[in-house]
């Protein structure tokens, strides 16, 4: 079947297409998706549905993957190659995308899960009733829009929703923005009669603190500049609500990027559209370019709200050897608010 | 995929692209630009114009520069902000599914 997209579509795009429509997730990982919240105890039926999508628990491979195919890259092994050599493998029964991740993530502490705990956590503690599907939550399938495949997306979105009625799902809070936009915007354009209401995590905080008056404190200072992810800002209009919250931590001071480079207009920082899959070089060029304006605002740390966007500034962070933080704003805002702050 | 799909979507991608009234002020805030101007948003919109209407271009050239796009909507936004309004990221993406459809539609044909 992928020789069909052969010259039309990158290699990248085709083996995406593939681990969605087959395993459920961009990356094709055999893992549990669920094992993050294994602590937690999330009830499956709640007033929120909390959507946690395939970008926070599986990057710690991506960064792997993408290793692989720039050094590929470097070596003239186009990515058809990699993928060519990784099925091989999958024939046999080794998953290398599971091993080349394990390998890059061990000893490292991986940024990116801890996010979703973070997430689950300030949304118990601002008082909303939050529940998470665990295995049945499906992938989205918003790479595989952006890609060209709108017919196998139309397919999975029908097949979504009828999951989500199956489920008695009616509110959803997402915490990619990628997945938000496609389950906010796009869905509503192909599926009949879709009545899901979605919000992304920052608006539903922001409403929260807006309605209640205790202020969020941090117990250490720290200066930020903030990074406005493209499907945040331009695909949800999400500018003004992560920029309410800044401003209402305590002890949280935000400095701003040019005014051609923050909120509407802000940089891309070369994650988005799969472009690091089919054009690597490219990408970490574009990452570089971004963390560059990014320093000059002076700011020791960089808060963002998405994980392709913190795995690019920490991409282009590692390439300029700048010494600048990246954290999540959700991570952030669970440090500033305290257990029962907000029980009413 | 019928060959009368196929055409439809191609009129709505050239009617699209018609939007665009050639100011080039998406060029300067378009990431992926570097010199070249097809690696820019309205390059972009001018390449799927050339190949739609004069045939201009293989379809593997043609897609190599639509998937150099991150899709990150700065240039539709600043088009609508300068009232001309073509959806350039939304055409490209649609160009991508075009092809896409073109290319499942003759396999159809040869089997």
């Amino acid at each position: 079947m992928s020789k069909v997209f052969e010259g039309i579509v990158p290699t990248g795009h085709v083996y995406i297409r593939e681990s969605v429509l087959e395993k459920g997730n961009i990356f094709g990982v055999a893992e549990n998706k669920s094992a993050w919240a294994k602590n937690l105890n999330l009830p499956k039926k709640a007033e929120y549905t909390f959507f946690a999508g395939c970008g926070y628990q599986l990057m710690k491979y991506a960064g792997g993957m993408m290793g692989a195919v720039r050094t590929a890259e470097k070596m003239g092994v186009g990515m058809g190659k990699v993928i060519g050599i990784s099925k091989g493998f999958g024939k046999l029964g080794i998953d290398v995308t599971s091993i080349t991740g394990k390998i890059t993530s061990a000893g490292k502490e991986d940024p990116y899960t801890r996010v979703l705990t973070s997430a689950v956590s300030v949304l118990r503690k601002v008082g909303v009733d939050v529940g998470y599907l665990g295995e049945d939550e499906p992938c989205c399938g918003s790479p595989i829009y952006y890609a060209g495949f709108v017919d196998d997306y139309i397919e999975n979105a029908k097949r979504n929703y009828e999951l989500f009625k199956s489920l008695g799902v009616k509110k959803i809070i997402g915490i990619i923005p990628a997945c938000t936009a496609s389950l906010k915007n796009v869905y509503p354009k192909y599926v009949d009669g879709y009545d899901i209401e979605v919000k992304h995590f920052i608006e539903v905080v922001a409403e929260k603190l807006r309605e209640t008056n205790i202020k969020p404190k941090l117990k250490e200072k720290m200066t930020i500049t903030y990074h406005d992810p493209c499907q945040l800002s331009r695909y949800l209009n999400i500018t003004t609500e992560p920029r309410e919250v800044i401003s209402k931590i305590e002890g949280l001071e935000l400095i701003e990027p040019e005014p051609m480079q923050k909120g509407e207009w802000s940089t891309c920082c070369g994650g988005g559209g799969g472009i690091e899959v089919c054009a690597p070089a490219l990408s970490e060029r574009l990452a570089v370019r971004r963390v560059g304006e990014l320093l000059a605002t002076g700011a020791p740390v960089i808060a963002t709200s998405c994980p392709a966007c913190v795995m690019q500034l920490l991409k282009g962070i590692n390439k300029v050897k700048a010494d600048i933080k990246v954290v999540d704003l959700a991570e952030s805002l669970d440090e500033a608010l305290e257990e029962g702050q907000f029980a009413k | 995929m019928n060959t009368n799909d196929l055409k439809q979507l191609e009129d709505e991608i050239i009617d699209g692209v018609r939007q665009c009234s050639h100011c080039k002020m998406c060029v300067t805030v378009c990431p992926t630009y570097e010199g070249w101007f097809t690696q820019s948003s309205m390059g972009r919109l001018a390449a799927i114009y050339a190949h739609f209407k004069y045939g201009l271009g293989t379809e593997e050239e043609l897609s190599n520069l639509l998937f150099q796009c991150t899709t990150c909507r700065r240039c539709q936004s600043l088009c609508r902000a300068m009232s001309a309004g073509a959806d350039i990221t939304d055409l490209i993406v649609k160009t991508r599914n075009y092809l896409v459809k073109r290319a499942e539609a003759r396999e159809v044909k040869k089997s």
